[in-house]
């Protein structure tokens, strides 16, 4: 398993280098604990100090409440640095987002979602 | 239906050993799975440790029995993946918080449709000892605004990289999701070291 790249059964999240681009995908409901890779992960991007990041969740079709929790701290992380725009690609015919991802503006005010 | 904040009270020192002890919080439902449709899966306790895709799997199975259940039913896609998407999570939360906290009997799961609603339990015994904290939990939860209380906890788990737990679950069911929930404490009359804890989340079915 790269830094860059994490695959389980049903998901699979990776660091587009290039496109400063973060694609998670697939349905993931894992344990708290089961998490840590996918923050580990998300947190070296945030290391990497980028003027601007994307999140595409276009194709994540499921994300349980541990994993919500992994995002949103991901979005704190990201406003106590002060410095990183971050824009989120989502789906709007997918219920979890519809629901749950509009709190990400409340966790990183300057965060641009645009739903497809 | 009882609907109650402050009806869990408060626990004896010797409760559940009074036989028949119940303590209900929030909404509650004594009368499931009377008229309408109703499907209850028991997993056993040889079936343990249930795995996370194993939760995941009963949810897509109740959500996906349910969207063709004629009072759910929608011949429109967006809204029956918005509602395969909606009870698939509930689902997912309640199978996974009592697999979870089982401590080792039956775990129940049901969801049944009546009068509008869509109505998930998950049934799991919890140890006695545990059931005043978790009662004053849940008391917390009802008693708060849940978009306060959400993103309140989630500050505080930012705050805290070593929390085991998200405690999520339940506040993104009422704050996302407009579920109403409520928790029902029964004593386990042949064991008075365990409580069967029954959660139960109510969810309007929105028909197009």
């Amino acid at each position: 398993m790269s830094d860059t790249e994490i695959k389980g059964p049903g998901y699979r999240v990776w660091f587009d280098a290039e496109a400063a681009t973060v694609h998670l995908e697939g349905s993931l409901r894992l344990g708290t604990a089961e998490y840590e890779p996918i923050a580990a992960l998300l947190n070296s991007v945030i290391e990497r100090r980028l003027a601007a990041i994307s999140l595409r969740m276009t194709d994540l079709v499921f994300l349980n409440s541990s994993g919500i929790n992994t995002l949103y701290k991901f979005a704190i992380a990201i406003r106590k640095l002060g410095d990183i725009a971050v824009h989120v690609d989502a789906s709007s015919t997918i219920s979890w987002q519809s629901k749950s991802l509009p709190n990400l503006r409340k966790f990183l005010p300057g965060i641009t979602i645009t739903l497809h | 239906m009882n609907e109650c904040i402050d009806c869990i009270g408060d626990f004896k020192d010797d409760w559940p050993s009074t036989a028949g002890g119940v303590r209900v919080a929030g909404v509650h439902v004594s009368g499931v799975c009377v008229s309408g449709v109703c499907v209850s899966v028991v997993f056993y306790p040889a079936d343990f440790a249930v795995r996370w895709s194993q939760c995941s799997a009963t949810a897509d199975f109740f959500a996906e029995y349910f969207a063709a259940v004629e009072a759910c039913r929608s011949d429109d896609p967006a809204a029956r993946d918005e509602f395969i998407g909606t009870l698939s999570y509930v689902v997912n939360e309640l199978v996974e918080n009592a697999v979870k906290f089982s401590v080792g009997e039956t775990v129940e799961v049901t969801v049944g449709v009546e009068d509008g609603e869509l109505i998930v339990m998950a049934a799991n015994q919890i140890l006695a000892t545990t059931a005043t904290p978790l009662g004053e939990k849940f008391r917390e939860l009802l008693a708060g605004d849940p978009q306060e209380l959400l993103f309140a906890r989630v500050e505080a788990n930012a705050e805290d990289p070593e929390a085991g737990v998200s405690g999520l679950g339940f506040l993104t069911m009422m704050a996302d999701y407009a579920a109403r929930l409520g928790w029902r404490f029964a004593a386990v009359h042949d064991n008075p070291h365990n409580v069967l804890l029954t959660t139960m989340a109510r969810l309007e079915v929105r028909k197009p």
